[in-house]
């Protein structure tokens, strides 16, 4: 487990909590843990082939399953707003390249909405 | 008022000369009155003056001409009935309808509409100028608001004017975006600071005042650069604000304390003229280095009330 150095240690890292309960905005620090802790996260995914960790039942058992150890770790170092982001957002990802291939395979040409610009 | 003067003596000569030669001048005496009573309506002293130098008209003809000759009681010149002779009506008539009267009014008649088209036609150019720069083609982004700074000062969109302000809509429990964004507004910064001087105001107005107090803000601002404004406000503000910079937002407005949630909002950094009015949107398609020579350039086209001592200081 040597890449999340803090998880061993008794203060926990990722954003803490203010008074009322609510996740402090978090820091440059905190955010670079939960990034750190997503990647490593994916990457489990990726390793087990799984694309979808949220929104069906079976990816959520099959994410517990074979990355709960990094799902956690996850969870401890980022807002739970933003697990669920990032994981929703994996899926979207996935499916954007997968449109933009096959719009490529077929010849087609991908330009990115632009606002009117002066010439 | 020489002129009056002398018309009224001139009256009064004519008076004393009786004679029994009467002509009808009707092809004279419209233009005359006409005048004359637009000279006297021209100003109440100028109507005092014609008033008490008349001299009341007394018909030869008896009563059957008497209303005529009354109703003509504003009138400089000699009244028709008053002409006896020949000569009388030539003396009346020696200049034509041409006087000193006509004149003046002339004069100012032809000073007062060439005053006005000019003022109408600078005014036309005007608008036709700012909006050609500000609207036509363009939305129009941004308006007033009235937001309090990461100090807790009052922040309102008045302070903006005089410099070129890049605002951009976030918060501080973004994910992933805006601190992305928010490097990079401090990158395009410090570019256009070198180039141009401190004339750039950056702005973050935050879509989340519930959990983005001033402080919260200051603390999350600091991080990225020292110069970034944070503002925050009331929920109504916050939103009226948005509205104007047609930012879609989709905050909660009653927030539980301790939720956890994310905020959906628009990510363009807007641009804004010393005047307060919307330039150019900048998306995430541009590079900080692009955004910043396109801000730069923007910067070096303006010639208006720029805070020109801070600017190649």
């Amino acid at each position: 487990m040597g890449w999340l150095p803090w998880v061993s240690s008794d203060t926990p890292g990722g954003p803490k909590k203010t008074s009322d309960g609510a996740f402090e905005a978090p820091n440059k620090t905190n955010r670079a843990k939960c990034y750190e802790a997503r990647d490593a996260f994916f990457e489990c995914l990726d390793r087990h082939n799984i694309l979808d960790s949220i929104n069906t039942k079976g990816g959520q058992a099959a994410a517990k399953q074979a990355c709960g150890i990094a799902d956690q770790e996850f969870e401890k170092n980022c807002a739970h707003s933003w697990v669920e982001y990032f994981k929703k957002q994996r899926v979207v990802n996935y499916q954007k390249e997968q449109t933009i291939r096959r719009i490529e395979a077929q010849g087609g040409e991908i330009v990115a909405p632009q606002l009117p610009t002066r010439s | 008022m020489k002129a009056i003067k002398s018309s009224s003596l001139l009256r009064l000569e004519l008076q004393g000369t009786r004679t029994s030669v009467r002509r009808t001048l009707s092809s004279h005496s419209p233009n005359t009155a006409v005048l004359s009573r637009t000279v006297a309506s021209g100003s109440a002293s100028h109507f005092r003056t014609l008033q008490s130098s008349s001299v009341p008209c007394r018909s030869p003809a008896g009563s059957l001409r008497k209303p005529f000759c009354q109703a003509r009681s504003f009138s400089n010149s000699t009244a028709r009935c008053k002409l006896r002779t020949i000569e009388q009506v030539k003396a009346r008539n020696k200049g034509g309808p041409f006087n000193l009267a006509a004149a003046l009014l002339f004069v100012a008649t032809g000073g007062a509409l060439y005053a006005y088209f000019t003022y109408e036609k600078q005014r036309m150019d005007r608008k036709r100028i700012a909006e050609e720069t500000k609207g036509i083609g363009k939305p129009k982004v941004g308006g007033p608001f009235d937001l309090v700074d990461h100090d807790g000062n009052r922040f309102t969109s008045d302070d903006m004017h005089g410099k070129y302000a890049l605002v951009y809509f976030g918060f501080t429990h973004c994910p992933d975006i805006c601190p992305d964004e928010l490097d990079k507004m401090a990158i395009m910064y410090d570019k256009v600071v070198e180039r141009c001087g401190k004339v750039l105001l950056p702005l973050m107005i935050t879509c989340d005042p519930a959990r983005d107090t001033p402080e919260v803000l200051k603390e999350y601002l600091k991080e990225f650069h020292p110069e970034i404004i944070g503002l925050t406000g009331e929920y109504e503000n916050i939103k009226q604000t948005c509205k104007a910079y047609r930012v879609y937002f989709s905050t909660p407005p009653n927030v539980k304390p301790g939720q956890d949630y994310l905020v959906d909002h628009s990510i363009y950094f807007y641009l804004m003229d010393p005047d307060g009015d919307f330039v150019e949107a900048i998306g995430r398609n541009f590079t900080a280095e692009q955004a910043a020579k396109l801000i730069g350039d923007h910067i070096k086209d303006w010639s208006g009330p720029l805070n020109k001592k801070d600017r190649w200081a």
